[in-house]
């Protein structure tokens, strides 16, 4: 007899529970502080050095290139806000927000594009972002001379220094390897 | 062999024996097989039988070779029934043949080109054939009344297609087309992703057990590499997996009582996983497809302040699901359309080695937590149910006690997490070793393997656990009325973009020669 009127029980619940829905958009969206939404790359911070585009598991983040400049393309239409790109990147210019209202009349605004200008060798052939370069040189102990090379003319200047040392420990080296 | 796995080479003339020694004798679990073309190493093919032997811990993998010319392998179906998916599978991909068994197109698609194997090494991953699309329909025939299911929205609203036969409101046949989402990942895994980004991609594999997915691809690598993982990475990752667990049992619940028409406790049982939701958005930073889990480690640690509002979220969702779930099984309704419907014999659950609740609710004790011990589970206590009905009410009971063990396992886990790193930095990961690694999902043992290669794997494969189940939806649903077959589909919790992620579609009638 008891369990015929155990379904009625339901009433009680749903009466102690009350309204759960929330008036979303009237009301704020249910989301913890811990959410991982649109991610915003600073312009002004990024070197261009393409961490980012490696490590994105779904290519939204894209590396353009042309002989005298490097653009970084985020697509939104392909993120999946993993936010791995945030973790890779060295200089931090890849903020993550809560943001997820991303619907738009226009599909060029999922596009964002920072634009990047290379350094150019001495040879003409275009490098590394400047700025990338300005990084590496902040970083490493490296000489500017050497690092605004591109790799073909670092490989010849090294060949150069080697055979105008006829003895010494580079050409030794050289001939070794 | 090695830690606890077993390698056997095993020579084509005595394979059959060997499985049917395992299996039959052993009563190891068959987990799945994996067809790999193996001609850029060493000229052949290759197929490994994964077993597992659940009452030892040990995993036995044996592995057979093929000549690169017309690879044929001996079909081991006839001792194990379990294995007829996975060949028809390693038949469509990599045009392996299968001695002493039919064969017919289980994942590809009718229009699919004829000799063309898309896991090949040489046919390139964005290979696109042009294909026609044909009728879905299986049989022509006139005897029967045939009712169809599909493809759209059976049981969860994925795409797979279901024919039944049936005289009058009896149900009694039934052939089944899925893979009409198969989206060839591990080809595109194989191709052009690194170690790295494929835990991105296997946690999209399905929409509601990713997590396993991912976990279960780290582990497989971490075991081929031989990594040790930090203590720590690996309790959270358990603990993950239990809040997933939660989350999936309640989501199924809900869809069961608004398929017997109770809605009530579908809004209900909705409405608490919504609690467990938020808790997901809290512990990892989204509310399902956690993107946590890397190879190594995770990504986002547990601090005091979470930890003390999982268990204050955990103690209401067990308050309140203890208050419902006994509201909601009394229903007359409910119990009516549960009790004695979609029986699953254990003979048969064992024949086909059915995964997960579906097989604990036919009497087989079996759960990989238990079993094979992964991430941090040694360290816990729980039970696991096991009932032996084998009906739709079974599979409800089932579910019903493991959420509940799912909240003590995480407040057990939260205790007594240890300190330290979460994530393991600088590690290699060596060519050419293999992982296998299986992972309780909600719906039963999840599979992973792993070849190592330059990069990214030589070899990955999936065997999701609706894969299993699958075929003894057959037996489940003969001589049955037609009304309780939605309930009985949905009964194994049918995930079909899991299943379906190797290949598309398949073309004649016949599917499951057993029962």
């Amino acid at each position: 007899m008891k369990r015929v009127f155990k379904p009625v029980e339901l009433i009680v619940i749903a009466g102690k529970t009350g309204r759960v829905t929330i008036k979303y958009p009237f009301e704020g969206p249910l989301i913890s502080q811990e959410f991982r939404g649109l991610i915003v790359i600073s312009p002004e911070k990024c070197i261009g050095c393409g961490a980012c585009v490696n490590a994105c598991p779904p290519n939204a983040l894209e590396m353009l290139e042309s002989p005298d400049k490097k653009i970084l393309r985020y697509y939104i239409g392909r993120c999946i806000f993993c936010w791995r790109c945030i973790d890779v990147c060295p200089v931090g210019a890849i903020k993550g927000t809560t943001e997820f209202e991303l619907a738009t009349n226009d599909f060029l605004d999922l596009y964002t594009y920072i634009t990047h200008s290379r350094a150019h060798c001495t040879c003409g052939t275009g490098g590394e972002p400047v700025r990338m370069r300005r990084y590496v040189i902040e970083k490493a102990p490296i000489v500017e001379n050497y690092a605004s090379k591109c790799p073909d003319c670092r490989k010849k200047s090294l060949i150069n220094a080697v055979s105008l040392r006829k003895v010494g420990f580079v050409g030794e080296e050289a001939r070794t390897s | 062999m090695e830690d606890n796995t077993v390698y056997i080479n095993a020579p084509r003339e005595h394979l059959v024996d060997l499985a049917s020694k395992l299996f039959n004798d052993f009563t190891c679990s068959f987990r799945t097989c994996i067809g790999i073309d193996e001609r850029p190493l060493n000229g052949h093919f290759s197929v490994t039988h994964v077993f597992t032997d659940d009452r030892n811990s040990l995993y036995v993998l044996l592995k057979t070779y093929a000549e690169a010319e017309a690879p044929r392998i001996p079909s081991i179906t006839n001792v194990v029934p379990a294995a007829d998916w996975c060949e028809m599978e390693a038949h469509d991909l990599l045009g392996i043949e299968f001695v002493g068994r039919d064969h017919y197109r289980l994942v590809l698609p009718p229009e699919w080109p004829e000799g063309v194997y898309p896991l090949r090494k040489d046919v390139p991953y964005d290979y696109r054939p042009r294909v026609r699309g044909v009728s879905e329909r299986l049989s022509m025939s006139t005897e029967l009344g045939v009712i169809p299911i599909g493809p759209y929205h059976p049981a969860l609203h994925e795409p797979e297609y279901f024919e039944l036969y049936v005289e009058g409101e009896r149900v009694v046949d039934l052939k089944y087309r899925g893979f009409h989402v198969h989206r060839g990942i591990e080809k595109l895994a194989e191709s052009r992703m690194n170690y790295q980004q494929i835990n991105f991609l296997a946690e999209r594999i399905c929409g509601i057990c990713g997590f396993e997915h991912s976990t279960c691809y780290a582990l497989a690598v971490e075991k081929a590499a031989k990594l040790e993982v930090p203590e720590r990475a690996q309790y959270i990752r358990s603990i993950v997996l239990e809040v997933e667990r939660i989350h999936s049992h309640l989501l199924w619940l809900g869809v069961a009582f608004h398929f017997v028409g109770y809605d009530a406790g579908f809004m209900h049982t909705w409405r608490i996983r919504e609690k467990i939701m938020y808790l997901a958005e809290l512990l990892t930073g989204s509310r399902k497809t956690y993107g946590i889990n890397l190879v190594g480690g995770v990504r986002k640690d547990i601090n005091e302040e979470k930890k003390q509002k999982t268990l204050e979220v955990l103690r209401e969702v067990s308050s309140e699901f203890k208050q419902l779930v006994e509201v909601a099984i009394n229903v007359p309704q409910v119990r009516r359309r549960l009790v004695g419907t979609g029986t699953l014999p254990k003979e048969y659950a064992v024949k086909l080695s059915v995964e997960g609740p579906v097989a604990r609710a036919s009497g087989i004790d079996k759960d990989a937590r238990r079993d094979l011990p992964y991430a941090a589970y040694k360290y816990a206590s729980f039970k696991v149910p096991v009932y032996g009905e084998g009906d739709n009410m079974a599979r409800a009971l089932v579910r019903v006690e493991e959420i509940l063990e799912s909240i003590s396992i995480i407040e057990q886990l939260l205790d007594k997490i240890p300190k330290g790193p979460i994530m393991l930095e600088d590690f290699e990961i060596p060519e050419g070793r293999i992982g296998v690694q299986v992972v309780e999902a909600p719906r039963g043992g999840d599979v992973h393997f792993v070849m190592t290669g330059r990069g990214r794997p030589y070899r990955w494969r999936v065997r999701a656990p609706t894969y299993s189940n699958i075929p003894a939806l057959k037996i489940m649903l003969k001589d049955q009325p037609l009304a309780d077959a939605p309930l009985t589909i949905a009964s194994i919790d049918p995930c079909f973009s899991c299943t379906d992620r190797v290949i598309v579609v398949r073309s004649d009638g016949r599917i499951e020669r057993l029962g």
